[in-house]
C-alpha cells in the first residue's frame, strides 16, 4: 500500500507543479468565460452593423413594397435610410435590372441585391443574391424584414388600419421555457442545454488531456529506461493503478478548480458584461442534485479510468512520440466517436441514438452525463450505463497491465497486434 | 555450507522467437562478490530479471537469499542497477531519490539523511553551504553525475543483495573508480554483490566467483583462483626486448611446444602444447637467439579462458575485452 501511494503522490505532485499546471488552471475559466462571452459580443455588435441594409431592391411588385423593406432594413436600427437603392421596374424588366445589380454587386458597391415580385406580394417568394449569403444573421434580418412587410401590405389590403396592421406584423412573442421533470420544476430548458454540453465538453476534455498525459507519463519511463527501476520495487499492475490514479487525481483537481472559478467568474459577469455593454440577461444556474453530482462525478471517474487504461496501454508499446502519434489514433477515435454525436444527443435525448451511445462503455462517460442534464432519465438506465462504464474501465485496466508489464521492457521494434495480443495472454 | 545468496536451479526462459536461457544453474555464496560473465546475448539480463522476478521463468527454481523469487518480502532487501540507466529528467534529484527509497520502503528523516549521506560521498554535495546537485533537476546533471544518482538509488535502502547488470559501461575511470570502491565496502560489510560484465578485466580484479555464460547455457562457474588453476594446459607470459626474429617465430609455430599465441604486443600470451614444458620452450627460445625480457609460467587471465571457453562463435559484435 505505501509503494502505491508513493507512486501516487509523485504522478499527482510532479504534475500539480509543474509550470503547465498552474497556467491551464488559471487560463481554463478565462478561456471558458470568453467563449461564453464572445457570442453575446458578437450578437450584440452584429446588430448595431447596419451593412445588412447596403443593398439594392428591385421591385417589380408595383407596390412600394421595396421602400417599406428598405426603411426596415436601415431604418429600423440606426435610422439611416440612403443606404438602400430601391429601383422600381416593370416585370418584363427584371432580367435587365439584375444584370446591372449583379454589376454592382461585383463591383463591391453593394452587398447584395433582393428582388421581389407578385409573388413576393402573394406570399411565396424573394430572391436574394450577394456576397453575403452565408452571414447567418443577415439572412434572417433580411428574411424577417421581408416576411413582415408583406405581412403589413397585406394585411392593410384587406383594409385593416396601417397602425394596427404595423403592429399586428412587428409583434414579437418571445417563448420562455421552464423545464418540468418528475421532480418539479428546473430552471429554463435552454439553459440545461448549455449546461449539459458545457459538462460532456468538460468531460471530453478532462479525460482527453489527462488520458494522454497518462500515455505521455508511461512513454518517459519506457523512454529515459527509468521503468526497469521502477518495475523491480513495484508490480507492474500497482505501478499502472498507481499512475493512472494520480494523473486522473490530478485531472479532478483541476476540474474542481475550474469550476469553482467559473463559479466565481460567473458571480461577478454583471459587472464584467457591463464593460462591454452588454446588459446580462437573467440567468441562473441550474440546480442539480447531490446525487446527479455524485453521479456525474462516478462517470468521470470511470471513463477516465477507460481511457487512461487504454492510453496507458498505447504508451507502452511504444518508443517515441511519433509511434504514439499513429498508435494512439484507435483510442482518440472512440473518445471523439462520442462527442461527435452530443448534438444529435441534445436534440433527441430519449432517441435510440443516445440511449445507445449512453450504455456502450467507451462512449457513456460523456453521452449519459449530458443526457442526465438536459433529460429526466430512467434510473435503471442510469445504473446499467454506470455498470456497464465500470466494466469497460476495470476490463481496460487489467488489459493495459498485462500490456504494461511486458511492454515497459520491450524496446526496438513497435509489436503488432498479434503480438500484443500474446503479451495479454504471458504468464 | 552457509544458505546461499543466490540459488538457481534449472531455470529455462524463452521468449516467443528464440531462448534465452536454457537450463542455467548456478549459486551466488552470500557475502561474495560474484560475475556474472558473457558476450552480449548469452542471457545475463534475463537472468538478472528472473531474480529480481521482473519476469517469470518458464521453468526451474530461484531461491533469493533463502525465499522464492517471487516472495514479496524480498523487494526490500534487494537493490537494482539496470543496463540500460535513466531517471525522471524533469523531477529534482532529491525527490528523485525519495521516490526510489519509498519504493524500497524507506522514508522520512532516515531517508533524507541517507541521501545527503550519499551525495556528500559521491561527491554531488560540498560541505554545507557548498554547492548541493540534490537540488537540480535530473537534466542539469551531466551524465556521469546522473548514473551516481542511479548507482545511490539502488543502494539508499541499505540491501542485503545488490546487483549491478554492466555497472561498468559508459562510466569514465573516476566514475567506475567510485563503483570499484562501493563494491569493495559492500563486501566488507558482509552484502552480496553479483554483477554482470563482459569486462574480463573487472571480473578478475574484484570477483570472488565468476560464472561464465553463452548462449543462455553456463560454460563454467567456481571461484576466480580455482577457474584460473583448474587448468590442465599452462600458459606462459613471454616478453621480448627486440621484435621477433623469423627463428622466434619458428619456435612459436612449432605445434609440438606451443599450442596457440596470443599477441599484446608488449607480451604474449603462450598456451603450451600438452606434453611440452616450459624449460623446452624457454630452452628453444635462448637456442634460436631470442632477447628475452620476461618470461613467467602465469594462471591463464580470465579473458583468454573466456575467449577459449566460448569460443569465437559465441561472441556477437560490439564485445570488449583487454585484448
Amino acid at each position: 500500500m505505501d509503494k502505491l501511494f508513493a507512486v501516487i503522490r509523485r504522478e499527482y505532485l510532479e504534475r500539480v507543479r509543474s509550470k503547465w499546471f498552474v497556467i491551464a488552471t488559471i487560463f481554463g475559466p478565462v478561456l471558458f468565460g470568453l467563449l461564453m462571452f464572445l457570442p453575446a459580443l458578437l450578437a450584440s455588435r452584429s446588430k448595431g452593423d447596419d451593412s445588412v441594409a447596403k443593398i439594392i431592391i428591385v421591385d417589380a411588385t408595383g407596390t412600394n413594397l421595396g421602400d417599406r423593406i428598405a426603411g426596415r432594413l436601415s431604418g429600423g436600427i440606426s435610422g439611416g435610410s440612403g443606404l438602400t437603392q430601391v429601383r422600381v421596374v416593370n416585370p418584363d424588366s427584371i432580367a435587365p435590372a439584375e444584370s446591372l445589380a449583379t454589376a454592382d454587386v461585383m463591383a463591391e458597391k453593394v452587398k447584395g441585391y433582393l428582388v421581389v415580385d407578385s409573388s413576393t406580394v402573394a406570399g411565396q417568394r424573394a430572391r436574394y443574391s450577394g456576397s453575403n449569403t452565408t452571414a447567418l444573421i443577415d439572412m434572417n434580418l433580411i428574411e424577417r424584414g421581408v416576411q413582415r412587410e408583406v405581412m403589413s401590405l397585406r394585411l392593410e389590403r384587406s383594409g385593416i388600419d396601417p397602425d394596427v396592421g404595423r403592429q399586428i406584423a412587428t409583434m414579437n412573442v418571445n417563448v420562455s421555457t421552464e423545464r418540468l421533470t418528475s421532480k418539479g420544476r428546473g430552471g429554463s430548458g435552454q439553459i440545461n442545454f448549455v449546461f449539459g454540453l458545457a459538462v460532456a465538453m468538460l468531460l471530453y476534455m478532462t479525460i482527453f488531456i489527462y488520458g494522454l498525459n497518462v500515455l505521455r507519463g508511461v512513454m518517459e519511463e519506457k523512454q529515459t529506461r527509468v521503468a526497469e527501476v521502477v518495475i523491480s520495487s513495484v508490480p507492474a499492475g500497482k505501478l499502472l493503478a498507481g499512475k493512472v490514479i494520480g494523473v486522473g487525481g490530478v485531472g479532478f483537481t483541476q476540474l474542481v478548480l475550474w469550476l469553482g472559478m467559473s463559479y466565481v467568474l460567473f458571480q461577478i459577469r454583471a459587472p464584467v458584461l457591463a464593460r462591454f455593454g452588454i446588459t446580462e440577461t437573467g440567468f441562473n444556474l441550474p440546480q442539480i442534485s447531490f446525487v446527479t453530482a455524485i453521479m456525474l462525478l462516478a462517470f468521470f471517474v470511470m471513463g477516465f479510468m477507460f481511457y487512461a487504461g487504454l492510453f496507458a496501454a498505447v504508451g507502452a508499446t511504444v518508443n517515441s512520440e511519433q509511434e504514439a502519434q499513429q498508435a494512439q489514433m484507435p483510442v482518440v477515435l472512440l473518445l471523439v466517436g462520442s462527442i461527435i454525436f452530443v448534438q444529435n444527443v441534445l436534440l433527441s435525448p430519449d432517441g435510440t441514438l443516445s440511449r445507445t451511445m449512453s450504455i456502450l462503455p467507451f462512449s457513456a462517460p460523456i453521452i449519459m452525463p449530458l443526457r442526465m442534464t438536459v433529460a429526466p432519465v430512467p434510473p435503471l438506465e442510469i445504473a446499467l450505463a454506470l455498470l456497464s462504464v465500470t466494466i469497460g474501465a476495470f476490463a481496460s485496466v487489467w488489459v493495459a497491465s498485462r500490456i504494461y508489464r511486458v511492454g515497459l521492457l520491450m524496446y526496438g521494434k513497435r509489436p503488432g497486434i498479434r503480438e500484443i495480443a500474446r503479451w495479454i495472454g504471458q504468464k | 555450507m552457509p544458505e546461499p545468496a543466490i540459488d538457481i536451479q534449472n531455470v529455462q526462459k524463452s521468449y516467443s522467437n528464440h531462448v534465452a536461457v536454457e537450463t542455467l544453474s548456478l549459486t551466488v555464496p552470500k557475502g561474495s562478490v560474484y560475475g556474472l560473465l558473457g558476450p552480449n546475448g548469452a542471457g545475463k539480463t534475463t537472468t538478472i530479471r528472473m531474480i529480481l522476478n521482473i519476469i517469470a521463468p518458464d521453468a526451474g527454481s530461484i531461491k533469493v537469499l533463502g525465499k522464492p523469487y517471487d516472495d514479496s518480502s524480498l523487494v526490500n532487501r534487494i537493490g537494482y542497477l539496470p543496463e540500460e540507466r535513466g531517471l525522471y529528467r524533469k523531477m529534482q534529484v532529491r525527490r528523485v531519490l525519495r521516490f526510489l527509497g519509498e519504493l524500497k520502503g524507506l522514508r522520512g528523516k532516515e531517508a533524507d539523511r541517507r541521501i545527503d549521506s550519499w551525495l556528500e560521498r559521491l561527491s554531488l554535495r560540498g560541505q554545507p553551504g557548498g554547492e548541493d546537485w540534490g537540488n537540480a533537476k535530473v537534466d542539469e546533471l551531466s551524465r556521469g553525475m546522473q548514473q551516481k544518482v542511479q548507482f545511490i538509488g539502488s543502494l539508499l535502502h541499505d540491501p542485503e543483495l545488490v546487483i549491478l547488470d554492466e555497472p561498468f559501461s559508459g562510466l569514465d575511470p573516476i566514475n567506475a573508480q567510485a563503483l570499484k570502491d562501493t563494491v569493495v565496502d559492500l563486501k566488507k560489510q558482509n552484502r552480496s554483490v553479483i554483477f554482470s560484465t563482459h569486462i574480463m578485466d573487472n571480473a578478475e580484479r574484484m570477483c570472488d566467483s565468476v560464472c561464465i555464460i553463452a548462449r543462455g547455457r553456463k560454460v563454467l562457474d567456481g571461484a576466480v583462483d580455482e577457474v584460473r588453476d583448474n587448468r590442465t594446459t599452462r600458459t606462459v607470459a613471454l616478453g621480448l626486448v627486440s621484435a621477433r626474429s623469423t627463428a622466434v617465430d619458428t619456435v612459436l609455430a612449432n605445434r609440438s611446444l606451443v599450442a596457440s599465441v596470443d599477441d599484446n604486443n608488449r607480451t604474449m600470451e603462450i598456451e603450451l602444447a600438452p606434453d611440452a614444458r616450459p624449460q623446452d620452450l624457454l630452452a628453444a627460445l635462448v637456442s634460436a637467439g631470442a632477447d628475452i625480457e620476461r618470461f613467467e609460467v602465469v594462471r591463464p587471465s580470465l579473458h583468454r579462458i573466456f575467449l577459449e571457453r566460448v569460443g569465437a562463435t559465441g561472441i556477437e559484435e560490439g564485445m570488449s575485452g583487454h585484448g
